[in-house]
C-alpha cells in the first residue's frame, strides 16, 4: 500500500463515517421519544392529543398492539376479529395480538424495547427484567392512568398487588389478578401410595419424606422418587427466601420470619439443613442422578411416566394441572409443606406494562381495565370463540375438536383470572379455592421493594456465573455439601457478594425508612 | 457520492465513473448494514436509557468494561477462549489440509467426492442438534459410550458431564468434526487449482510424494492458508457460543474448562439485562481481533510480501 | 458423477506418480471410517425421528429402536399449511437473495480487482473492515427497523446477508488471477464501455466462481433462522428453518433458565414440549431438502474455488 493510497483510504473512511454520522444522528432523534414515534405514523398521531378528556363514544379508532410470550395460534386472526367487534363497541379500538415464542422472547423483546418499536402493551414480570427495563425507561408510570381509566382494576384487584408491584413508589405494570400467596410443597402419585399402602397424612415436612421414598424406591424401581432438574428444598419458593427482586442476585430475607437483614441464603441454618437433607436423599438414590445436568423438565418427566414426586410452587389444583398435562388425571395429590407468604415475586410475577413508545397510553389502559372486568373479552382472549374452540355449560367449559387451534394457555398474563371459565378437568370451585388460598398469607417485610442492580452490575454479572457454576450441583445434593458449599461460598466472596449484599441492605433500609 | 466527488481528481472520476456506479449498491448496503451500526460502539461507554436514546444517555466511561476484569473468572474465561480458539485454528488448518492432501491422492474421483460430501454433513447441523447428538453418546444413563462402547473395551463408566478432564478434548473434537468438511473443500479446491506441470516436472526429477507435497503443494496454496488463518485469528477472542453453551449442557462442574468470554457475557446479560455490558465485551473482542490481524499480517508481510492479505 | 474434478486431477492422472498400494489402502480405510463417523449421527437423528416415543424415553437414542412409529411426521404435517407457507418463504428468500447477492457482489468485486483503478485498495479495505468490526445487535436492529422500516418485511430476511465480505474477496481474487488483462485491453481498444466488458467478457469467464458463491449463498440463506427471529413477529413470514428451530429454542430457554421456568410455573404457566421424536423430525424437515440437494450441486464448488481462492 503506497503512502498516497493510504492517505486516500483514510479520507474515504472518514468521509463515509461523516455521512454515516449525519444519518445516524437523525435516526438517533427519531428513536428518542414518543413524539417522533407518532410522526412516523401520522394516522395515529392525530389520536394522541387531548384524548384524556374525551368520552368513549368520541374516541378515534386506534389499533392496540399487545406483545406477550406464547406460541402463535392457528386461529389467532379469527379471535382477533371477534375481539375487534367487542373492542370497537366499547373503546373504539382494535387489537393486534403479537405472541412471541419463549425461546425468542428475551432476544426479541430486548431488541424491540431497545429498538423503540411502537408497541402499546408488553407482558412484563419481576423475574423477566422488569426493574431493569423500568430504570431504562421502557415503561411509563401508570398511577394516573389507573386512577382515570382503571377504576375496574382498583375495584377488583387486592390492593396488595398494586402496592407490591411498585418501583420507587410508582406502578409500571398492572399485575394479573390471581393467587397472591405462594408456598412450596410436593406433588406425588397418589395411585402409587395407595397401591403400596403408604400413609401420606403423616407427611408434614421434607424430612418425613425419607420413609416414603425408601418404600417407593424399593417397591417401584421404575419410578424416580423425587425428580428434579435443579432446585430441591432450597428453591426460593420452598425455602421462603425473598431475594428482593431477581432471585439470581444473591442476598435474601427469610420472608416468613419478618427479618430485615439481608444476608446470603447460603449462610442461613435453614439452607444448610435443607442441603444436608437433599444430599442424604441424593446419596440414598431418591433423587435422579443427573439432577444437576438434565434438560428434561419435571413436566416432561411426568409425561414420560417415570416420576413419583416433584417439588413444586404450590397453589390449589397444582396436582390436577400436572396430572392432566401428563395424561394421568386423578392420579396425583399435593402436600403444602411451607407457610404461605406474599412477596414481590408474586405480586409482580405477571403484569401488563404500557410501553413508553405507545402512541395512545390511555386506550391501552382502557384495554387492561377491560381485561380485569369484562368477562366476555377476557375469556375470548384466553379460550377463543364459544361453540368453536370450546363448549360451555355454566362456567364449565369442555374442549372441542378445534380447541388445539386456539389454546394459548396464557390466562395468567391477562387481567383477572377470577373471570376465567374453568375446564371440565379442573375443580369446579377453582376460584373459590384460590380466594381461600390467598387468605392468611404472611406478607414479606420487603413487599413492594425491588432491588436496583445498576450500582453493582459488574459484581452481579460475575456472581451470575458463579451461581450457575455451583448452585445446581450443590443444591441437588450431587456433590458433598461440606466441601461443595465451602467452595461455593468462597467463589461468591471472590466475585464480590459482600458488596452486593451491602448495596441491597442500603437500598432496603432506605425503602423501610420511606414507608 | 456527491460529497466524495470533490475529494477525487476529476479525471479519475470521469474515467472510472462506471466503476463507482457498479459499486454503488454494494457500498450502500455496506454502509447501512455495517458502517452505520458501528456507531453503536458508543453504547459500550454509556449507561443506556431507552427514552433518551443512544446519543442522549449519560456517559459512564469504562464502567461497562469492569466486570470483564474484576474477578478471577476473568483470567479463566480469557485463558479458555484463547486456548480453545488457538487449538481450533491449528486443528482447522492441519486436519482439513491433511484430509485434502489425502483425498487428492485417491485414484477414484468418485470415492473422493463421496467422502467429501459426507464430511460436509455435520456442517448442516445446528449446535443445538449437535448437543443432542453428543448427549446421545455421553449421557450417563442411555449414552452409547457408557452402555455399549466402554463395557465392550472393559473400561469403567465415565460421568462425562461431571468430568472436567475430558472436555478440553471433547470440545475440539466436536468443533473439528463440524467444520472439517467445510475447510477441506476450500483446501481441496486450492490444491486442485495447482498447475499439473509442476508435478510432471517433479516426477521427471524423481521427487518423492512427500517432497512434492512439501515443496510444491503447500507453498503454492500458502496464500489460501494465510487468508483462512488470518480470518480466524481476527475472531480469536470470539468463542463459538453454540459450542460452549449448548454442548456442555450448562453443567456447572465443567465451567472451569467450558466458560468462555461469550458464555460469561451471556449469563451476565441474563441477570443484569444491560446492553452496555454486552456492547463493551463485543468492542473489546473486535479491538483485540483487529489488532491481532494487523499484527499477524505484518509478520506475514515481513516474511513474504506476496502472501500477505493486504 | 461427472465433474470438473474428474477432468483435472493432477497427480492421479499421471500413472507414474501414484501412491504405493498399502498407503493407498490405508487412505481408503481411513476415509471410510471417518465418513462413518460423520454419517452415523445423522442416521441416528433419522432413526430417532421414526421411533416410537415411549421407547425413546425409556431406552434413550437407539440406532435400532425396538419399535418404529411415524407419529412424529404425522404430527408435524397435521398443520401442513404453515410448513408449506414457510417452505415458500424459504425458497423465495433463497432464490431472490442468492441472485441479488451474486449480482451486487460481482459488481463490487470487479472494480476492486482492476489494478489500474486507483481506488481499488481503499474499497477493498472498505469491505474487508466489515469482517473485523461490528457495531452490535441493537444498533444494527435500529437501522433496519427505524431507518428502513423493514420490520415484518421479507426484505429484512434478504438484505443483511446480501454482501459477504469473504466472498467479495474471493471473487476479486478470481477476477485478478483468471481474466487476462490483454483481453480487457483489446476490448477497450474496440471501444467497449466498462459495463459492456463486465457483462460480455468478465461474467462469462467467471462462471465457476459465480457458481461457487451462489451455492454457498444458497446454503446461507436456506440455513438462516436468526433474521426471522429478530425481524419477524408474524408466523406468515418466517422461514422453514426458524419454524423448526424455534421449538428447539423454546426447550433450550426453559432448560437453561431454571429461574424463569420456575417463575413462569409459579405464575401459572405450563409448558408442553414436542416429544423427542418430533424434535428430530423437525431437524430433518428443516435441513432435509438442502442436504439432499447438496450433492447435486456440490460438484460446482470445487471448480469455482479452484481458481478463486488463490490469492492475488
Amino acid at each position: 500500500m503506497t503512502k498516497k493510497s493510504r492517505g486516500k483510504w483514510v479520507s474515504l473512511l472518514l468521509l463515509s463515517m461523516i455521512t454515516v454520522l449525519s444519518v445516524s444522528a437523525c435516526s438517533g432523534n427519531s428513536g428518542s421519544g414518543k413524539e417522533t414515534a407518532a410522526t412516523n405514523k401520522p394516522e395515529q398521531s392525530a389520536a394522541t392529543g387531548g384524548e384524556a378528556t374525551e368520552a368513549p363514544d368520541e374516541l378515534k379508532p386506534h389499533k392496540l398492539t399487545l406483545v406477550y410470550p406464547g406460541t402463535p395460534q392457528t386461529d389467532e386472526a379469527v379471535v382477533e376479529e371477534a375481539l375487534n367487534k367487542l373492542l370497537t363497541a366499547k373503546i373504539n379500538a382494535t387489537i393486534d395480538l403479537m405472541p412471541i415464542d419463549w425461546g425468542a422472547w428475551d432476544d426479541k423483546v430486548n431488541l424491540m424495547i431497545a429498538g423503540r418499536d411502537v408497541i402499546d402493551i408488553y407482558f412484563t414480570a419481576q423475574w423477566n427484567g422488569h426493574a431493569n427495563n423500568v430504570s431504562k425507561g421502557a415503561f411509563i408510570p401508570l398511577n394516573d392512568l389507573i386512577d382515570q381509566y382503571g377504576q375496574g382494576i382498583k375495584e377488583t384487584l387486592d390492593p396488595a398487588f398494586l402496592e407490591g408491584a411498585k418501583i420507587n413508589g410508582k406502578n409500571y405494570g398492572v399485575p394479573t389478578n390471581k393467587e397472591l400467596a405462594s408456598a412450596g410443597g410436593i406433588v406425588y402419585r397418589k395411585d402409587v401410595t395407595d397401591e403400596l399402602g403408604i400413609d401420606m397424612s403423616a407427611v408434614k415436612e421434607p424430612k418425613d419424606l425419607d420413609a416414603v421414598y425408601a418404600v417407593v424406591k424399593e417397591k417401584r424401581p421404575d419410578l424416580v422418587p423425587l425428580y428434579t432438574n435443579g432446585a430441591v428444598f432450597n428453591a426460593h419458593y420452598f425455602g421462603n427466601y425473598d431475594f428482593l427482586g431477581d432471585s439470581t442476585i444473591p442476598g435474601a430475607l427469610l420472608k416468613d420470619e419478618n427479618g430485615t437483614t439481608v444476608a446470603p441464603v447460603e449462610d442461613s441454618a435453614r439452607y444448610q439443613d435443607y442441603l444436608k437433607l437433599a444430599r442424604d436423599f441424593y446419596v440414598k438414590g431418591y433423587i435422579n442422578a443427573d439432577a444437576a445436568t438434565t434438560q428434561v423438565a419435571p413436566q416432561d418427566a411426568w409425561n414420560a411416566g417415570k416420576v413419583f414426586s416433584t417439588i413444586e410452587p404450590m397453589k390449589p389444583g397444582k396436582d390436577a394441572e400436572i396430572a392432566s398435562a401428563a395424561g394421568i388425571p386423578g392420579k396425583t395429590a399435593q402436600i403444602i409443606m411451607t407457610s404461605k407468604t406474599v412477596a414481590t415475586s408474586e405480586t409482580a410475577g405477571s403484569m401488563l406494562g404500557i410501553s413508553s413508545t405507545s402512541t395512545n397510553p390511555e386506550r391501552a389502559m382502557m384495554l387492561i381495565n377491560l381485561l380485569h372486568t369484562d368477562k366476555e373479552i377476557n375469556n375470548l382472549l384466553n379460550f377463543g370463540i364459544e361453540g368453536v374452540h370450546y363448549t360451555k355449560n355454566g362456567e364449565i367449559i369442555s374442549p372441542t375438536g378445534k380447541t388445539a387451534d386456539y389454546s394459548p394457555g396464557s390466562a395468567w398474563m391477562f387481567g383477572s383470572q377470577f373471570l376465567n371459565y374453568v375446564w371440565d378437568t379442573e375443580a369446579p370451585d377453582k376460584w373459590e379455592q384460590f380466594k381461600a388460598f390467598n387468605e392468611g398469607a404472611i406478607s414479606s417485610p420487603a413487599l413492594g421493594f425491588v432491588f436496583d442492580s445498576e450500582p453493582v452490575k459488574s459484581e452481579v454479572g460475575a456472581l451470575a456465573n458463579v451461581i450457575r457454576q455451583f448452585q445446581k450441583a450443590v443444591e441437588t445434593g450431587s456433590v458433598e455439601p461440606e466441601q461443595g458449599l465451602k467452595e461455593y461460598r468462597q467463589a461468591l466472596k471472590d466475585a464480590g457478594i459482600d458488596k452486593v449484599i451491602a448495596e441491597k441492605q442500603k437500598q432496603f433500609d432506605d425503602f423501610l425508612a420511606s414507608k | 457520492m456527491d460529497i466524495l466527488y470533490g475529494k477525487f481528481q476529476k479525471s479519475v472520476f470521469r474515467k472510472y465513473w462506471m466503476f463507482y456506479l457498479m459499486m454503488l449498491p454494494g457500498i450502500a448496503i455496506l454502509v447501512v448494514n455495517n458502517y452505520i451500526p458501528m456507531f453503536g460502539i458508543l453504547i459500550a461507554f454509556k449507561n443506556i436509557n431507552y427514552t433518551d436514546g443512544i446519543l442522549g444517555s449519560p456517559w459512564t466511561g469504562l464502567r461497562n468494561f469492569e466486570y470483564l476484569f474484576k474477578t478471577k473468572d476473568a483470567w479463566i474465561i480469557t485463558r479458555n477462549t484463547l486456548l480453545y480458539n488457538g487449538s481450533f485454528i491449528v486443528l482447522n488448518l492441519i486436519v482439513p489440509l491433511a484430509f485434502a492432501l489425502m483425498l487428492n491422492e485417491m485414484r477414484s474421483r468418485f470415492l473422493a467426492k463421496l467422502h467429501q460430501t459426507i464430511m460436509f454433513l455435520p456442517y448442516f447441523l445446528s449446535m443445538v442438534v449437535v448437543s443432542y447428538l453428543a448427549f446421545a453418546f455421553m449421557s450417563d444413563e442411555h449414552g452409547f459410550l457408557n452402555t455399549t462402547l466402554l463395557p465392550m473395551l472393559g473400561l469403567d463408566e465415565v460421568k462425562w458431564y461431571f468430568t472436567k478432564e475430558v472436555w478440553p478434548y471433547v470440545l475440539p473434537l466436536v468443533n473439528t468434526w463440524k467444520w472439517v468438511g467445510y475447510y477441506t473443500v476450500i483446501y481441496m479446491a486450492a490444491i486442485i487449482g495447482i498447475d499439473e506441470e509442476y508435478y510432471e516436472a517433479a516426477t521427471i526429477d524423481g521427487a518423492s510424494k512427500w517432497k512434492q507435497m512439501t515443496r510444491i503443494t503447500i507453498p503454492l496454496i500458502t496464500p489460501v492458508i494465510v487468508i483462512m488463518t488470518l480470518l480466524q485469528i481476527g475472531r480469536i477472542f470470539n468463542a463459538d457460543f453454540g459450542l460452549f453453551f449448548q454442548v456442555p449442557r450448562e453443567s456447572g462442574v465443567l465451567f472451569p474448562v467450558t466458560n468462555v468470554i461469550d458464555t460469561y457475557v451471556y449469563r451476565t446479560f441474563l441477570t443484569v439485562g444491560d446492553i452496555g455490558l454486552s456492547s463493551a465485551a463485543g468492542l473489546l473482542q473486535s479491538v483485540v481481533g483487529f489488532t491481532l490481524v494487523f499484527l499477524s499480517n505484518w509478520i506475514v508481510r515481513r516474511i513474504n510480501k506476496d502472501n500477505a492479505l493486504f | 458423477m461427472e465433474s470438473i474434478v474428474a477432468e483435472k486431477a493432477p497427480s492421479a492422472s499421471n500413472p507414474q506418480n501414484k501412491l504405493s498400494l498399502p498407503a493407498s489402502a490405508g487412505i481408503h480405510l481411513f476415509f471410510i471410517l471417518y465418513s462413518l463417523f460423520c454419517i452415523i449421527p445423522v442416521i441416528l437423528i433419522i432413526m430417532v425421528s421414526i421411533s416410537d416415543e415411549s421407547t425413546v424415553v425409556r431406552e434413550g437414542y437407539q440406532f435400532f429402536p425396538s419399535k418404529f412409529d411415524m407419529g412424529a411426521y404425522e404430527f408435524l404435517f397435521k398443520d401442513a399449511r404453515q410448513i408449506i407457507r414457510s417452505y415458500g418463504i424459504s425458497i423465495f428468500v433463497t432464490v431472490f437473495g442468492t441472485l441479488s447477492s451474486l449480482i451486487i457482489m460481482a459488481l463490487y468485486a470487479y472494480p476492486i480487482s482492476r489494478s489500474d483503478f486507483p481506488h481499488a485498495k481503499p474499497f477493498t479495505f472498505f469491505v474487508f473492515f466489515t469482517m473485523l468490526f461490528g457495531g452490535g445487535l441493537v444498533p444494527w436492529y435500529l437501522v433496519y427497523v427505524q431507518m428502513l422500516e423493514l420490520k415484518d418485511n421479507i426484505m429484512a430476511l434478504i438484505l443483511p446477508l446480501v454482501i459477504s465480505a469473504f466472498f467479495v474477496l474471493i471473487m476479486r481474487t478470481f477476477f485478478i488471477t483468471t481474466i487476462p488483462s490483454a483481453v480487457l485491453e483489446s476490448a477497450k481498444i474496440d471501444g467497449a464501455g466498462e459495463l459492456t466488458i463486465f457483462m460480455r467478457i468478465v461474467l462469462p469467464l467467471s462462471l465457476p466462481v459465480l457458481a461457487t458463491v451462489a451455492l454457498f449463498q444458497t446454503l446461507t440463506y436456506w440455513n438462516d433462522w436468526f433474521l426471522s427471529l429478530v425481524f419477524i413477529t408474524k408466523d406468515a413470514n418466517i422461514t422453514v428453518q426458524y419454524l423448526m428451530y424455534k421449538t428447539m429454542l423454546n426447550i433450550q430457554f426453559l432448560a437453561n433458565n431454571s429461574t424463569a421456568a420456575a417463575a413462569i410455573q409459579a405464575a401459572g404457566g405450563t409448558f408442553r414440549f414436542p416429544s423427542e421424536t418430533v424434535r428430530m423430525a423437525m431437524v430433518i424437515i428443516g435441513v432435509g431438502p438442502i442436504i439432499f440437494a447438496y450433492p447435486f450441486f456440490q460438484k460446482y464448488f470445487v471448480k469455482g474455488l479452484t481458481v478463486g481462492a488463490v490469492k492475488g
